[in-house]
């Protein structure tokens, strides 16, 4: 028996692939393009590939994130932030707090023992605090997005970006370039621009003890090394941080089969 | 204008309700107004309102509900701060764009500090337009609040009969009441079959069948409501399993009706709630068999209404009241849904979230304003309180 959690994000779609104990056994991600539910269909055959298994295989959908409602086919759906707290206390069991950094928007949640969300806020109306702003960052400076952790980490003088909107912040990084900033220095300012608004999230919860970082910006050596700098305490991030929605939702869609057998 | 066809399904009442009320001005009592040649409209700023007196005294009353996500301010953002609720802006917007300007006479109250700037502000811009403020008591305690309440609601019966011209006398008083009971009565029960079968009617339904009673006479809102509980009688619906929700918070700002749906639609069943609690503020029927209806209106209000944070009865806990509520109807959890810049609802909020909190009832706050027209965020924020009880 299989069980797929789709985590259909607004830059990229992600499929993850777990059997009934809640082993892993295949991930897939594209670009978010439409129509979605061919998108999603196709995620869902090349990651069944790479296990030589079939679509009849799959015994439960159950999907998240913003265009979680666009799959027909789905068994269950959740948001991302259910999906996030469970998939996050999957991977580190003594999460206190998880903190959510997408490619759109940012959310903070802290946890009860069981990976029930208690409490949460979330910023999807500012880009500045979102891993697309990055994104642009990165695009201004000419630097492949896959280096900028590593960049940011060799920055040793971060600048300083103040403003709470993403437009401006632009405006405020072009200045950096035209004062002879490093791409290094700039990109840790980026970081720590995103990890002070991360940081005011968590801080709107109560910050506890561990705090595991997912979604892409956990891709970024940088981005945990400066939200660790900021909130004063090492940071837990999974591999594959990216993935940590669809499983939280694959692992939801196992108990929600339990539940319906019992 | 709704018709009464014996037959009609609680969808075309619906409807009906909803094109009766569902826009930024009050087209259909001026409607009403010109089609009853010397009637007279008085506007009701929120909570409550005893409108029995101006009813007694011939006029309708016209239940303000400010101008919704349609109504673009424009006036009224240089006369009130940023930091006003949005029905205060609203409502000056809809008098200063020519949306009240058939309405004959205005009532604020004591409610909050906004709604008494209102009142200043409204009669500053319409010096034409009669205005009366209404002092509500802030002592429950003494037996006097009746008699201080009955003389403001004489000094208002005064008001209604010098823009009518009809008096209230004790008799037309009787009437207005035993059909304003009679309506409150029609309410508690669509109220109350709504708690028991859920499934049977969706909130925003229930919304819009009181909500017409705004900008409808009430002859014909007591019509109205029969009917759609006959049309419910015959719905067929099957109950899901879905969490128990009570919201308060919202009873003077109403949340857009598509945030009514959008709680619905996030797989929960509103089992109660305090929106537009002005046209079921009085929980019990006003005694009409008395030599004194205005003092029994009173009393009614003084011993016989819902606790409200704009009702300062420290004879009452409003804390433990909700908690009694919520546990009356059975409810999985409380939403409370305040209106933007609403103080009284946000001074209630820390001690509602104590309480509950306390009780070990699941709680979720959420804030609404009245021109909002996106709702995947609040939506989002409901699923996910949802699922979080769903996998406990």
């Amino acid at each position: 028996m299989i069980i797929a959690g789709v985590d259909i994000g607004s830059r990229h779609t992600k499929v993850v692939l777990v059997d009934r104990l809640g082993n892993i056994l295949a991930v897939y991600s594209s670009r978010t393009r439409p129509p979605l539910i061919d998108l999603v269909d196709s995620n869902i055959e090349n990651a069944l590939k790479q296990i030589g298994a079939l679509r009849t295989d799959v015994s439960y959908v159950a999907t998240t994130g913003f265009g979680r409602s666009s799959y027909p086919d789905r068994d269950l759906q959740l948001t991302d932030v259910t999906s996030a707290a469970f998939g996050a206390m999957h991977a580190f069991p003594n999460t206190k707090c998880v903190i959510d950094i997408g490619a759109q928007s940012s959310r903070a949640m802290k946890l009860a023992p069981d990976g029930r969300v208690r409490e949460f806020k979330s910023n999807d109306k500012c880009a500045a605090g979102a891993g697309g702003f990055v994104e642009r960052a990165a695009h201004y400076l000419e630097v492949p997005l896959e280096d900028v952790g590593r960049l940011s980490m060799n920055g040793n003088t971060p600048v300083t970006i103040s403003s709470v909107c993403a437009v401006l912040a632009e405006s405020e990084i072009i200045n950096h370039v035209s004062r002879g900033e490093t791409a290094e220095d700039i990109l840790r300012g980026v970081h720590d621009s995103l990890s002070e608004r991360a940081t005011l999230l968590l801080k709107r919860i109560g910050i506890e003890s561990e705090v595991t970082l997912v979604g892409g910006m956990g891709n970024q050596e940088g981005m945990i090394r400066s939200l660790s700098d900021t909130l004063g305490m090492p940071m837990n991030c999974p591999e594959n941080p990216e993935m940590i929605n669809a499983l939280g939702a694959a692992l939801l869609g196992i108990r929600k089969l339990e539940k319906s057998a019992a | 204008m709704i018709t009464t066809t014996a037959s009609r399904n609680l969808e075309e009442v619906i409807e009906e309700c909803r094109t009766i009320f569902d826009i930024p001005g009050i087209e259909p009592a001026v409607a009403w107004k010109h089609a009853e040649r010397g009637r007279k409209l008085i506007g009701c700023f929120p909570v409550y309102t005893p409108v029995e007196i101006f009813h007694a005294a011939g006029a309708l009353p016209v239940g303000l509900a400010g101008g919704g996500n349609r109504l673009e301010i424009v006036h009224s953002d240089s006369r009130f701060q940023s930091f006003v609720c949005s029905i205060i802006k609203s409502t000056l917007e809809q008098g200063m764009t020519g949306m009240l300007d058939e309405i004959d006479g205005m009532v604020f109250h004591s409610i909050c500090d906004s709604a008494r700037n209102l009142a200043s502000v409204y009669t500053r811009n319409f010096p034409n337009t009669p205005v009366e403020y209404l002092h509500y008591p802030q002592n429950f305690a003494l037996p006097e609040a009746a008699m201080h309440l009955r003389s403001e609601y004489e000094r208002l019966a005064t008001f209604a009969a010098s823009i009518t011209g009809t008096t209230v006398t004790p008799g037309r008083l009787k009437e207005s009441l035993s059909l304003y009971n009679r309506i409150r009565r029609l309410i508690r029960l669509l109220y109350g079959l709504r708690a028991e079968r859920p499934h049977a009617i969706r909130t925003s339904e229930l919304y819009s069948l009181v909500r017409v009673g705004n900008l409808t006479p009430p002859e014909r809102h007591a019509e109205i409501l029969v009917e759609a509980l006959a049309a419910i009688e015959r719905r067929e619906g099957k109950s899901r399993d879905r969490l128990r929700i009570l919201i308060v918070g919202s009873f003077c700002e109403q949340p857009p009706i598509d945030l009514i749906s959008a709680v619905e639609d996030a797989g929960c069943y509103v089992v109660d709630d305090d929106f537009l609690i002005g046209r079921r503020w009085l929980i019990g029927d006003v005694d009409t068999g008395v030599s004194d209806p205005l003092l029994a209106l009173a009393d009614g209000y003084r011993n016989q209404s819902v606790a409200s944070p704009v009702k300062h009865d420290l004879r009452v806990s409003q804390s433990q009241m909700l908690i009694d509520r919520a546990r009356r109807l059975n409810a999985d959890a409380v939403i409370v849904l305040c209106a933007k810049f609403c103080e009284p609802a946000l001074f209630a909020y820390p001690l509602y979230r104590r309480a509950l909190q306390a009780a070990g009832i699941p709680n979720l706050f959420l804030e609404f304003e009245e021109k909002m027209w996106m709702f995947d965020r609040v939506k989002n924020e409901i699923e996910t309180f949802v699922e979080s009880m769903l996998f406990a």
